[in-house]
């Protein structure tokens, strides 16, 4: 089993904003709708590792998230919907850092900079750049290192068409090496040209399956 | 006037209540109000030190000033830019109350010292004094005038890019440079100038380590905004930290060398200005407790339901604790221990890069 959920309450202060009772993902590609605010972002996020909850979160039955936090954050990979990145550093501090935490090789930060465009301009300062260039770099830091699940928020919010005909074939990629991910999103993610395994709705509160 | 006293300048009282404090108990601590009095006389009488004084005022204005001006950049009080909208003197007139309001330690400082002008007839030196304060208030109202009319100004401060990567550690140190340069400067200028000050203090009278301590806490009190600032640095730009696979261990390493950076220059200022019964062994002692305390203050920011005013408010407070603690005679060493286990469990116990402060 890919991803164990166990008991998983999240809230604001007092206010719940998800609860998952339990839930058991196996390997694959999963797309979670809501309208804005419904909470698939805080889910998102919460899996990757970024906020804190109650209850448990396993990945592939071994690591689970807050007693092996080292393992489990090298194996979970996350692309926040509108990044942003200090304004004076260039997206290869950045990217040097993050490559440097996820253990990816050179060749590796090399190769999707290429694919993606970023090597273009990745040694100007982030404040000069566009928010479709801010993405790329957000979604070139998802795909780094080795991981066994990679989080996409709004994947294709600000790319254009170019842009996002690159992020699927790095997705088609990476599933065929047998990577799994969670895509967050409100717009239709193309599942006429990706594969979904399952649809999850997020509202009121809750995960159904669609 | 009330929204704006509310929005504007409590706000700057109370995250600066631990600097407001330091002056107050430097001022009013050490001297009694007699000193006030023959200092006040020796101001009055020498252009230099009036200059001196009113240059002093000017340094406060400036860090009130460029407070306010940040805070006008942040959420909770952006909605104040559209000031600009209103008529000119509508604007001014707020302005100008809230940079009074701004400025009243100097204001009643200065209004001290107007009294005992009129005492010794000092009149020309009481004009320069009314005049000081007036374009003080002025100047700090232009300041804020001048950013609601500048809504999107270009913040960061242009230095040269250098052409090799910039390591982590390095981030916070270059957004400070970039973003803060002012109030880095000033925090940084308070410290060693009180670091300096209270090791030329100490071959003056009878005074033992305990002064060096209190000296090391005030600097520490300087320090606080910025280790703050950090925390918000982190919140704001750095929000993918989280996810990145590094060892509780290994991230409290990284804000070890990044706190080090921040707090080296103190260093050279404590071993240069060593007293002669001090050994240079101990002012290293001093620095190093000195760097345990601002990984505390970092990791404290950290506390569930944490907010900036009441953070500054427990920083004060623990100012206060800690002078009353520092009589008991407690060595550099021993708060170093206190200030490195306060860390270790506070970074254990509130797994500090997880916070739950973000929106839904």
């Amino acid at each position: 089993m890919l991803l164990t959920i166990k008991n998983f309450r999240k809230a604001y202060h007092e206010t719940p904003i998800l609860t998952v009772p339990s839930l058991q993902l196996p390997a694959g590609t999963y797309w979670f709708r809501g309208i804005n605010g419904s909470g698939k972002s805080t889910f998102l996020r919460t899996i990757a590792g970024m906020l804190p909850f109650a209850g448990e979160i396993w990945l592939n039955e071994q690591y689970e998230i807050n007693r092996h936090p080292v393992p489990y954050r090298l194996r979970v990979n996350y692309a926040e919907a509108e990044p942003l990145f200090p304004d004076f550093l260039s997206a290869y501090d950045i990217i040097q850092f993050v490559a440097k935490a996820k253990q990816a090789t050179r060749t590796q930060v090399a190769c999707l900079a290429e694919q993606l465009g970023v090597d273009a301009y990745w040694k100007t300062p982030t404040g000069t750049y566009s928010s479709g260039m801010q993405k790329k770099v957000a979604l070139l830091m998802a795909f780094l290192g080795q991981p066994a699940l990679i989080l996409l928020d709004e994947p294709l919010t600000t790319i254009d068409d170019r842009a996002a005909q690159i992020l699927y074939d790095l997705i088609h990629e990476r599933q065929a090496a047998g990577v799994s991910f969670g895509l967050a999103s409100h717009q239709d993610v193309g599942q006429s040209t990706l594969p979904i395994d399952r649809v999850f709705l997020v509202e009121n509160g809750l995960l159904q399956s669609v | 006037m009330t929204l704006l006293l509310r929005t504007l300048v409590a706000p700057y009282y109370t995250r600066n209540a631990g600097f407001l404090g330091v002056v107050v108990y430097l001022a009013f601590g050490f001297m009694r109000p007699q000193d006030h009095h023959a200092l006040m006389a020796a101001i009055l009488t020498s252009p230099f030190l009036l200059a001196l004084t009113a240059s002093l005022w000017g340094l406060y204005t400036l860090r009130a000033t460029v407070f306010t001006r940040q805070l006008l950049s942040e959420p909770p009080q952006r909605f104040l830019l559209s000031a600009r909208l209103l008529p000119r003197s509508t604007r001014w007139a707020g302005w100008v109350l809230v940079s009074a309001a701004l400025l009243l330690p100097v204001e009643a400082y200065a209004g001290w010292m107007l009294q005992r002008g009129f005492v010794h007839q000092t009149w020309a030196a009481n004009a320069a004094l009314t005049g000081v304060v007036l374009l003080l208030v002025s100047a700090s109202a232009y300041g804020l005038d001048e950013r609601v009319r500048n809504p999107y100004p270009e913040r960061a401060l242009r230095l040269p890019r250098w052409r090799w990567s910039i390591p982590y550690v390095l981030f916070y140190p270059s957004f400070l440079l970039r973003h803060r340069p002012v109030a880095t400067l000033l925090s940084k200028a308070a410290s060693v100038g009180l670091l300096i000050g209270v090791c030329r203090l100490y071959p003056t009278d009878d005074y033992d380590q305990r002064l060096l301590l209190i000296g090391l806490m005030m600097s520490l009190v300087a320090h606080a905004p910025l280790c703050r600032l950090f925390f918000e640095f982190e919140q704001t730009w750095l929000r993918l930290l989280p996810n990145l696979p590094i060892s509780p261990w290994g991230r409290l390493g990284r804000y070890v060398l990044a706190y080090t950076v921040l707090w080296l220059p103190e260093l050279p200022v404590l071993l240069y200005n060593a007293p002669v019964r001090v050994s240079p062994v101990y002012m290293g002692t001093l620095w190093f407790t000195g760097l345990g305390w601002l990984l505390f203050f970092h990791t404290f920011a950290y506390r569930p339901r944490w907010n900036p005013d009441r953070w500054q408010q427990q920083v004060l407070g623990g100012f206060l604790a800690g002078l009353l603690l520092i009589m008991f005679g407690i060595p550099a060493l021993g708060w170093l221990a206190i200030a490195l286990c306060l860390t270790g469990w506070q970074f254990v116990k509130t797994t500090p890069w997880l916070r739950n402060t973000h929106p839904a």
